[in-house]
């Protein structure tokens, strides 16, 4: 069963193309993530999702059923858009009851007094929303997607703007419906949320799917190519790329490079550690072998590549480069990869219909 | 609909718990209740002071009438008119009686008027400007040069100018009953101008816009001039009066016959309030109404929009649900208004014996007319905000619905004047224009026929229609969009291909 499920969707904004031919299943009960670079077409799809605005062409079913406009199906979503906005002059009690109402659920004044103490806000039922600072207005904007209980909650950029402790609560509450039955989706940029929270990953570049499955299935899908490292060079910093190098008391030192050793494509430097990505013939035991010719090495782990390592093969320089060049070619993963679409665009030009 | 009303709640809610509405409610029975008490407070602080008017008579006949007529004045016309007779209570308490009458003593609520002589002197400059140094020390509040041949005005083609110098025409004169005798105002600076000063009433003060006592002064000054006049033409005052005396032109409504009785029915007299101010009355609340039911859908749109409210309610409803939800807002808190106004005049009326005027066969009609302009001008307002970005670019684009809203304000007393005129059918007729237009037209005596308000709502029914419509395609593109706003085209196409 998918609670979401979107067939050849195209969306474009005048001659820009915003989403190209993207076809999705999200299953019931799951988390998902989507995650894409900026305006690659994330709050798009959750926006033509949400019926908001319509795809041009390509069907979409939400909840089994088409989302027509305010429909039956749409009272059974609840929707936290990237741009918040509540009326200001409105008390907190007023507007949660207020979009409870336009669900279709009568809420008692207990049930939202229920949920700001959930979101430790017990206070602030009678404040108005001008009253409150950002995070709290936005945990009162998360209330109001949430409560009426959605079978489906669509959270864009969820976490942004909220403290550690906040993200925390939120991630908890957002477990909490997972676990009461909710099918979640949520588009984030941190990519530790969507390793950890997240049942399915999707993503999105220019207006593509680039990624589509679980965690597991997309990092075998890039392989065992690598190796989490850890070396002691007696003080001497290690370099990612050979043009590295630091000030060292008021000196320029060279740095011990990594780049340059045989075997090893590319480093990610993570300060603690470096995640080195290892060439496809190279063998791991001749990598671990040259990289002790330049220090004892502390920590050496054959690991798959994270999430965050995997966005940036795909959406930064290298990335978007080598796209550009195989434009067409086959994909990796259940994704595919493309490079003939196009940046979300900006400003919204389109229409929602009646 | 369910989803509608709750919009429409919401911004009737919101509406009327904000500071405009709550200005706007209190506003006019506190202008009624504030005039009234400025009204009271007025009439306690009266200027009862006594005002010495020196008068130079060189023609040495008006002195005496005048002086009669102002003792005449500071005797009868300077106290409040009492309401009840003194003496009805007078007979309750006989014990109290003189504390009562003196209780009911008329409080005077004018100035004493109280005239000297002064005899002419051979340097007429030098008198004057010695009147005028007693006026500057306060000895006198002003003096008067009667000019010697002030009398014989009617052989004088000067006199004739002299009389109209201060504003009053010879037709005013006429009305009046007065030929010559206009009082010039003179100024204390200019005693030494002696133009035409021999046969005019000149008047010197330094308060040259108190203009009470000039006023005053023409009717005694007139009699006395026409006194002496009717003497040397061997005329009876009395009977020249009465030769002279205006006749009244009532204005009646038209006779009917009783549809029971089948008897004509006596014609009734209609009165200003009731053919011109009524009329007026219902056009400045529907005009009321609109501004601030209709008006503030602007800043409410613009307020959803900017501050990104709109993709949040658009997940819930669907553009043509909040925005019908909006206008049925706005068309609540439009009753709201006209409820209490109506209610608050119709009490106001009924304490100064005015119930009778207030035209309550016209309230059903009012009711349509304020529904269809909310209704029409709510929408166009509605697509302004959603296609603007921001409060400066709405303004602009507002003007010219500004203005449709405003031609009837400018046209209404030509309407009223002539209700039945191509003109005022035309523009009535005219849609936008219908609400306001119609119902003056209908207000005014004896009305007009039943097809003309009817095709009206109608024609302004359908036009509301038409602008509900294409404001829902542009309120749908525009809502979401930000940056720039729309250009007239940009809508235009929107309306067109949706």
């Amino acid at each position: 069963m998918y609670a979401v499920e979107l067939d050849n969707v195209t969306k474009r904004y005048g001659q820009q193309l915003a989403v190209d031919d993207l076809s999705l299943r999200v299953p019931t009960g799951s988390v998902y993530g989507f995650i894409g670079p900026n305006g690659s077409g994330k709050s798009t799809t959750l926006r033509m999702i949400m019926r908001i605005i319509y795809p041009n062409t390509g069907d979409i079913r939400v909840l089994g059923g088409a989302l027509v406009g305010a429909g039956q199906n749409a009272d059974r979503v609840g929707y936290l858009p990237e741009e918040r906005g509540l009326y200001k002059i409105m008390r907190v009690n007023e507007i949660l009851r207020f979009f409870a109402e336009l669900k279709g659920c009568s809420v008692s004044s207990k049930d939202i007094q229920d949920w700001l103490d959930r979101m430790q806000l017990s206070d602030c039922g009678n404040k108005k929303i001008d009253a409150l600072s950002k995070g709290m207005a936005q945990k009162i904007q998360f209330i109001g997607a949430v409560i009426g209980n959605p079978e489906l909650i669509i959270l864009d950029e969820p976490f942004t703007g909220l403290d550690p402790v906040n993200a925390n609560l939120l991630r908890d509450i957002i477990l909490e419906l997972q676990r009461d039955g909710a099918t979640i989706i949520l588009s984030t940029h941190d990519m530790s949320v969507a390793e950890k929270m997240c049942d399915g990953i999707f993503m999105i570049f220019k207006g593509k799917k680039v990624l589509d499955g679980s965690l597991n299935e997309i990092q075998a899908t890039y392989g065992d190519d690598t190796v989490r490292v850890r070396i002691d060079t007696n003080g001497t910093p290690i370099g990612a790329a050979p043009s590295d190098g630091v000030q060292m008391d008021g000196m320029q030192v060279d740095c011990v490079q990594i780049d340059g050793v045989p075997g090893v494509a590319s480093v990610s430097d993570f300060g603690q550690y470096q995640e080195l990505r290892i060439e496809q013939k190279a063998d791991t035991q001749d990598v671990l072998a040259n990289l002790m010719k330049l220090g004892r090495v502390r920590h050496f782990e054959l690991a798959r590549p994270s999430l965050h390592d995997i966005f940036i093969r795909i959406a930064g320089p290298e990335g978007a480069e080598a796209q550009e060049k195989s434009m067409g070619s086959g994909s990796r993963g259940s994704g595919s990869m493309g490079s003939d679409s196009t940046d979300d665009a900006g400003d919204l030009q389109e229409v929602s219909r009646a | 609909m369910h989803k509608v009303l709750i919009v429409a709640k919401r911004e009737y809610l919101a509406a009327v718990k904000s500071k405009a509405f709550i200005l706007t409610m209190t506003m006019m029975p506190l202008l009624m209740v504030g005039g009234l008490i400025l009204e009271k407070v007025m009439r306690n602080r009266s200027d009862v002071s006594v005002k010495r008017i020196a008068v130079i008579d060189r023609s040495g006949e008006i002195f005496d009438t005048l002086n009669i007529a102002a003792q005449q004045r500071n005797a009868n016309d300077i106290f409040e008119e009492l309401s009840d007779p003194a003496g009805s209570d007078a007979d309750a308490d006989d014990a109290t009686g003189s504390e009562t009458a003196e209780k009911k003593a008329p409080r005077q609520i004018a100035p004493t008027y109280v005239l000297e002589r002064v005899e002419p002197a051979e340097d007429r400059t030098t008198q004057l400007f010695e009147l005028s140094n007693r006026v500057r020390k306060g000895e006198l509040f002003a003096f008067i040069d009667i000019g010697p041949n002030v009398l014989d005005t009617g052989n004088n083609a000067s006199s004739g100018d002299s009389a109209t110098k201060d504003g009053a025409t010879k037709d005013g004169a006429t009305k009046d009953g007065a030929t010559g005798g206009g009082v010039e105002d003179g100024g204390v600076e200019d005693g030494g101008v002696e133009e035409d000063a021999t046969a005019a009433v000149r008047y010197f003060s330094n308060t040259p816009t108190y203009r009470n006592i000039r006023r005053w002064l023409r009717v005694p000054l007139t009699s006395a001039i026409h006194a002496w006049r009717f003497r040397e033409a061997g005329l009876d005052p009395s009977t020249v009066q009465w030769a002279l005396k205006s006749t009244q032109v009532d204005n009646l409504e038209l006779l009917r016959r009783d549809e029971t009785s089948g008897e004509i029915v006596k014609a009734e007299k209609i009165s200003d309030v009731t053919s011109f101010i009524i009329p007026m009355i219902m056009m400045m609340m529907l005009f009321a109404v609109i501004m601030t039911g209709a008006a503030p859908l602007i800043q409410s749109v613009l307020e959803e929009k900017t501050q990104r409210i709109a993709e949040v309610l658009l997940a819930m409803v669907t553009p043509f649900q909040w925005m019908l939800g909006k206008l049925l807002g706005s068309v609540a808190v439009s009753l709201t208004i006209v409820t209490v106004y109506f209610i608050g005049g119709a009490i106001f009326a009924d304490r100064h014996d005015a119930l009778q005027m207030v035209p309550f066969h016209l309230i059903g009609w009012f009711a349509a007319y304020q529904v269809i302009a909310v209704l029409m001008f709510g929408s166009i307002f509605i697509g302004i905000g959603a296609a603007c970005s921001d409060h400066r670019e709405a303004q602009s684009a507002v003007m010219p619905v500004m203005i449709l809203i405003v031609i009837p304000m400018m046209v209404w007393p030509n309407v009223i004047r002539e209700p039945s005129s191509t003109f005022a059918l035309a523009l009535s007729l005219f849609p936008p224009t219908t609400p306001m237009l119609m119902l003056v037209r209908q207000s005014v005596p004896p009305g007009i026929p039943l097809w003309q308000p009817i095709l009206g709502l109608i024609l302004s029914l359908l036009t509301t229609i038409l602008f509900i419509f294409a404001a829902s395609r542009v309120f749908r593109v525009g809502i979401l969009m930000q940056g720039k706003g729309a250009g007239f085209k940009d809508m235009l196409r929107w309306v067109l291909k949706g």
